[in-house]
């Protein structure tokens, strides 16, 4: 007679990651369809798969919201952090499908498109995850799937960015485990909690093992000393891929350090142990913004300015009160839909044969297109901080938020990396509305609508955050 | 002692041990290079063609389709030996686990790959 070895997980458990369960299967079901039709399955009926199991997630999530429970002992927190960030995920998914509507070609549809869905799935794991152990199934479940998705393009560059990415991103999750293993090897426990709040004084494992982990989390975020990967993939990948990129895996890096960080702020020595990471935020907030002034391609521009605004989202983080996180989590949510309404621009403007990311695509863009020019032009002030928009509310929030928590020097240079950035924007802009004598030589193609629908919306959600600022108010405690 | 300290022993022997078998031979060897010790060593056989070749990249292919089921096969063996203590939740979760497999087996064979070109 054999044991019976008792299930731990009650169902309570597995309800947690229901909206993870939901875009999983709808990763199979695309997989599953494209099995069973004849050549390959339809484009529409694939994305509209792809778009139903995202939905239905995200008003799955959206119920969570209030609940507070540890699942999984402590694995994956539900609460109204992880609600937040989970939806900020599905959101970057849903946009990335209308992108790929206008973009994808449909051969390949079925296979990226399930590839696109389990990395969501990794993204929506680290919202909620709070040990070392789903931190890294998380991350890589997310990065494995991006790898292959940066290689989906026949030409080199994207070859090249798939590579790169590749290796970078293996060393960086390298340091982030050799950091993981000493931080347990010094507390005994993958709790993030138990971890930070482990006395730190004469512990040197303690420190290593914290330095290496940050660094790894500064790598995947791409903050300065370690961003150099990010412009070269950004400018690689397909276009659709570069906007998930630039929003999930910061949504999914960020709601880990905010974790780290919240669990870290009440010990003894975390003044000491997060002072490096505000600087490295500070140097990304100015760094990343004057590489943008060199730049001539739109993926690139926004992979430096991605830089400099995740600078500002960490720099809200400092201080570790509770009023800052709310701010960097509202930032974010603005973060979020710039960038995407970014990108749905770059994609209107796209056609099947170039990528419309080149500055010189944007050349009089405003005779062309002048609903597409204005939205752009809505979007590149928004991300400069410009204040009809809720990127200027956020910015103000942030350095409140710094001035208030006593990191004065953060919220100088999110100023004066502002000033910078405001140039390279503007290059945009006026690229867009000066008068372009080839305007007549260029042909006019029709604009997709989903990708134009997508743009308006993001627009209009960027207005409405300005005079409503919701920052989410139930996100705190993070770690228990 | 650290209970530590026998890892970090246990490296510095590693790191020794490899430093020597490197850098001994080049010290204590006589050179005396010929033709024939230059060669790759294959088992003794002369060697037929350029070592250095290069090989295609579906043998990428398939080592990673074979990755792929080698970690079913380990995770099946466990779950076979506590099939019994598991109950119906261990059966559960190993027929999705199958599904999901088998999902992917299939649409790896449909798009090809498992064709040799």
């Amino acid at each position: 007679m054999t044991n019976v070895i008792a299930n731990p997980y009650t169902s309570a458990d597995w309800n947690v990651l229901y909206p993870l369960g939901i875009v999983a299967l709808g990763a199979l079901a695309v997989l599953f369809v494209d099995l069973v039709s004849k050549k390959h399955a339809p484009k529409w009926l694939t994305l509209a798969l792809a778009g139903l199991s995202v939905i239905g997630a995200g008003v799955v999530c959206a119920q969570q919201y209030g609940q507070n429970y540890d699942a999984f002992g402590g694995g994956f927190l539900l609460g109204g952090f992880a609600v937040v960030m989970q939806e900020l995920v599905l959101v970057a998914a849903l946009g990335t499908l209308a992108l790929y509507a206008t973009l994808g070609d449909e051969e390949r549809m079925a296979g990226t498109i399930a590839l696109l869905l389990w990395s969501t799935c990794g993204a929506m794991l680290m919202a909620g995850a709070a040990n070392l152990m789903t931190i890294f199934l998380g991350l890589e479940l997310l990065s494995l799937a991006l790898y292959c998705l940066c290689g989906l393009r026949e030409n080199a560059i994207a070859r090249e960015a798939a590579l790169k990415y590749l290796i970078l991103s293996s060393t960086a999750s390298g340091f982030l485990l050799y950091g993981m293993a000493l931080l347990f090897g010094s507390t005994g426990s993958v709790a993030l909690a138990a971890i930070a709040q482990a006395p730190v004084a004469g512990n040197p494992m303690l420190w290593i093992g914290c330095a290496l982990f940050l660094v790894g989390l500064a790598f995947k975020l791409s903050l300065v000393p370690f961003h150099a990967w990010s412009p070269d993939v950004y400018e690689g990948a397909p276009l659709p891929v570069t906007a998930f990129m630039s929003v999930a895996t910061k949504v999914g890096a960020l709601a880990v350090l905010a974790r780290f960080v919240d669990a870290a702020v009440p010990s003894a020595g975390a003044e000491k142990l997060l002072l490096p990471l505000w600087i490295i935020a500070g140097i990304s907030m100015v760094a990343g913004n004057l590489g943008m002034l060199a730049q001539h391609d739109l993926k690139r521009l926004l992979a430096f300015s991605g830089i400099a605004q995740v600078g500002y989202i960490v720099a809200a983080l400092a201080g570790g009160g509770a009023l800052g996180l709310r701010y960097a989590l509202f930032y974010l949510i603005a973060y979020t839909f710039m960038n995407l309404g970014a990108f749905a621009v770059a994609t209107a403007i796209s056609t099947q044969a170039e990528e419309g990311s080149r500055l010189a695509n944007y050349h009089g863009l405003a005779q062309r297109r002048p609903f597409l020019a204005a939205a752009m032009t809505f979007f590149m002030l928004a991300l400069a901080g410009m204040p009809p928009t809720a990127g200027f509310v956020g910015k103000i929030l942030i350095l409140s938020a710094n001035v208030g928590a006593g990191y004065a020097w953060l919220a100088g240079l999110l100023i004066l990396g502002t000033a910078i950035s405001l140039y390279a924007y503007a290059k945009i802009i006026r690229a867009m509305y000066v008068r372009d004598e080839h305007a007549h030589a260029r042909e006019a193609h029709p604009v997709s609508p989903l990708a134009w629908a997508s743009a308006a919306v993001c627009a209009a959600v960027l207005l409405v955050l300005t005079f409503y600022p919701l920052a989410p108010s139930n996100v705190i405690p993070l770690v228990r | 002692m650290n209970p530590y300290g026998p890892v970090a022993i246990y490296l510095c022997v590693a790191l020794a041990a490899a430093l020597l078998f490197t850098f001994l031979p080049g010290l204590l060897g006589r050179g005396k290079p010929n033709p024939q010790k230059q060669e790759a060593y294959e088992c003794g056989v002369e060697p037929t063609s350029a070592v250095a070749g290069r090989f295609p990249v579906r043998f990428y292919l398939i080592a990673m389709l074979f990755v792929v089921f080698d970690v079913e096969a380990a995770s099946l063996y466990p779950w076979a030996v506590q099939m019994h203590a598991l109950r119906a939740f261990g059966l559960i979760e190993m027929v999705v686990f199958v599904i999901v497999i088998a999902i992917g087996y299939a649409y790896v064979w449909k798009k090809g790959g498992l064709e040799w070109r």
